[in-house]
């Protein structure tokens, strides 16, 4: 009686699934950063969240922008402040696309 | 959102014997024998020599009686192999000549060879001549035992061929072991194997499928939404003279509704008061269900009304579907009314109703009364569904209250609601979506 359920569109497409959950070798100051050399890009972008969360570098007057420490600013471009929006946008930035 | 439960296909209830080996430890019996721990029997190694002797340990303590034994193969049988389960079985018989194997002592090591991982039905014909050697011929128990131990091994071809075997050889199966064999042939194969499968059964063997076969099947057809099928499937019913019963009639509506079919289903319903049977609580909440899927939320709300009439008290499946069909038609205020209603009545919402709710409430734009849900779900720990979650994040990220989206996410992973993966794909492609609009201008 479920109705099918509402899957998501990177769950069918085994490429975008692939492109999230799979080991990467990661470069040096991403490496530093997370303390292990592999991880995915899901398990990098939980890493930097719990990392924001555990320090709490929301800032206190908007909670959408993080105020990024020493350590956060070298993995994010450099950037004293980020949006929380943008995150997995930079996060991504550090897995670049498989050449096919 | 929403799950229904379409009542269990009958069980086998004539099997004299113990279906499963299980009921055969010795602690389900009363036994007068001084107790030996069915804990002694925890095999942690398949080493022959060692069982055997341990074997001669207890039975010159204690005199075991059949129960023991057989529990203590049963134990030593799931952790070795067949081989060595059968030189185990006939140590026992040498050395302690009061035990006399019975049939059950056989099934147990039938019920372990299906298991067996072998390409073959050998192991299993092994397990059969050393029965039938031992002057018990195999019989309709054993065919059920042999079928059902295959089925859940997942080895469904050898499953139909010892069916075929058995028919041939000993005795025809019973109606049991021949329903759950085409319940389980619907499960992974094709509808033209299970015809073939009828078809040959019924020259062959004389097996006729039942009432109860034809139930299988057109819920199998309705689940894949074969309009057509269940359509002829309803006619030979009545060609073969079967009289449907409440259950048919409700896996026939079933299949309407999951279609959207609302008017067939009132059809089938009506059908079922011309032909004096009378609905149960599944149908209506079957009907209910579907009428609120194809837009039909009104005359839903309708039948709610007969169902409290003739005495069947609506339940949380019943107005979860009946929120679902006014949440479709954007009538959310509508649909928490009902909540209210409910709890009047003493029907305790649960997680799919919220579900539906905050679904509901987001996407009429009442953010403040779904993230009111939300509080409520989260202080009780319900899980989000796929849909509820999709729609309350993207609320948050277009609403530019991206913090609280990150905490509905952490809320979902939390409460393992979704997989990590599902819930991080949604909030990315939210975020992106969102940051695509203020690119262009379309939102501040």
């Amino acid at each position: 009686m479920l109705p099918p359920r509402m899957k998501q569109a990177v769950m069918d497409n085994p490429k975008k699934l692939a492109n999230l959950i799979d080991l990467v070798n990661l470069p040096t100051p991403l490496r530093e950063f997370m303390g292990q050399s592999q991880t995915s890009r899901l398990g990098c972008f939980m890493h930097v969240w719990s990392y924001i969360k555990e320090n709490k570098l929301q800032d206190p007057n908007n909670n959408n922008v993080i105020n990024c420490d020493g350590k956060l600013r070298s993995i994010l471009l450099g950037k004293p402040q980020v949006e929380l929006a943008e995150l997995p946008a930079l996060v991504k930035l550090h897995f670049p696309k498989k050449p096919i | 959102m929403k799950k229904m439960k379409m009542g269990k296909f009958p069980k086998p209830a004539s099997i004299p014997q113990p279906k499963t080996p299980s009921s055969l430890i010795p602690s389900q019996k009363p036994s007068k024998t001084p107790l030996i721990p069915s804990s002694k029997f925890n095999f942690k190694s398949p080493d022959l020599s060692a069982a055997k002797s341990l074997f001669n340990s207890i039975s010159s303590t204690v005199n075991p009686d059949l129960n023991h034994t057989n529990s203590f193969l049963k134990s030593y049988a799931s952790i070795s192999t067949v081989d060595d389960s059968i030189s185990l079985l006939r140590h026992m018989i040498k050395t302690h000549p009061a035990f006399s194997p019975d049939r059950s002592t056989y099934h147990i090591l039938l019920t372990h060879s299906c298991a067996a991982p072998d390409p073959s039905l050998s192991p299993v014909h092994g397990v059969l001549n050393l029965m039938s050697s031992a002057g018990f011929s195999p019989d309709k128990v054993t065919a059920d035992i042999a079928v059902r131990a295959l089925c859940y091994a997942g080895k469904i071809d050898h499953a139909v061929q010892l069916f075929d075997e058995m028919s041939l050889r000993h005795s025809v199966p019973d109606s049991y072991t021949y329903n759950f064999l085409v319940k389980c042939l619907c499960k992974c194969r094709p509808l033209s194997t299970i015809y073939e499968f009828i078809d040959k059964t019924r020259s062959s063997f004389g097996l006729k499928p039942d009432l109860v076969t034809y139930t299988i099947i057109i819920d199998n057809v309705c689940n894949s939404k074969n309009l057509r099928e269940i359509t002829r499937l309803v006619a030979v019913l009545g060609e073969e003279g079967f009289k449907p019963d409440c259950f048919l009639y409700n896996t026939i509506m079933k299949g309407y509704c999951m279609l959207s079919r609302g008017s067939e289903a009132i059809e089938v319903y009506n059908k079922m008061k011309e032909n004096g049977v009378e609905p149960d609580t599944v149908t209506y909440n079957t009907l209910i269900f579907g009428l609120a899927k194809s837009g039909r939320a009104k005359e839903a709300r309708k039948y709610l009304k007969i169902m409290a009439e003739k005495g069947h008290s609506p339940d949380v499946v019943t107005y979860t579907s009946l929120m679902n069909g006014l949440c479709r038609e954007r009538d959310v205020l509508g649909a928490y009314a009902l909540l209210e209603e409910m709890k009047e009545r003493g029907c305790e919402p649960n997680e799919c109703t919220y579900n539906t709710l905050l679904h509901g409430f987001c996407k009429a734009k009442m953010v403040e009364r779904g993230v009111e849900l939300y509080r409520v779900m989260k202080e009780r720990g319900m899980e989000l569904d796929t849909a509820a979650y999709a729609t309350l994040v993207r609320v948050f990220c277009r609403r530019g209250e991206v913090a609280e989206a990150y905490e509905v996410f952490d809320y979902a992973v939390e409460s393992k609601s979704l997989t990590n993966v599902a819930a991080y794909s949604t909030l990315e492609s939210a975020l992106k979506e969102v940051n695509k609009a203020r690119e262009q201008g379309r939102i501040a």
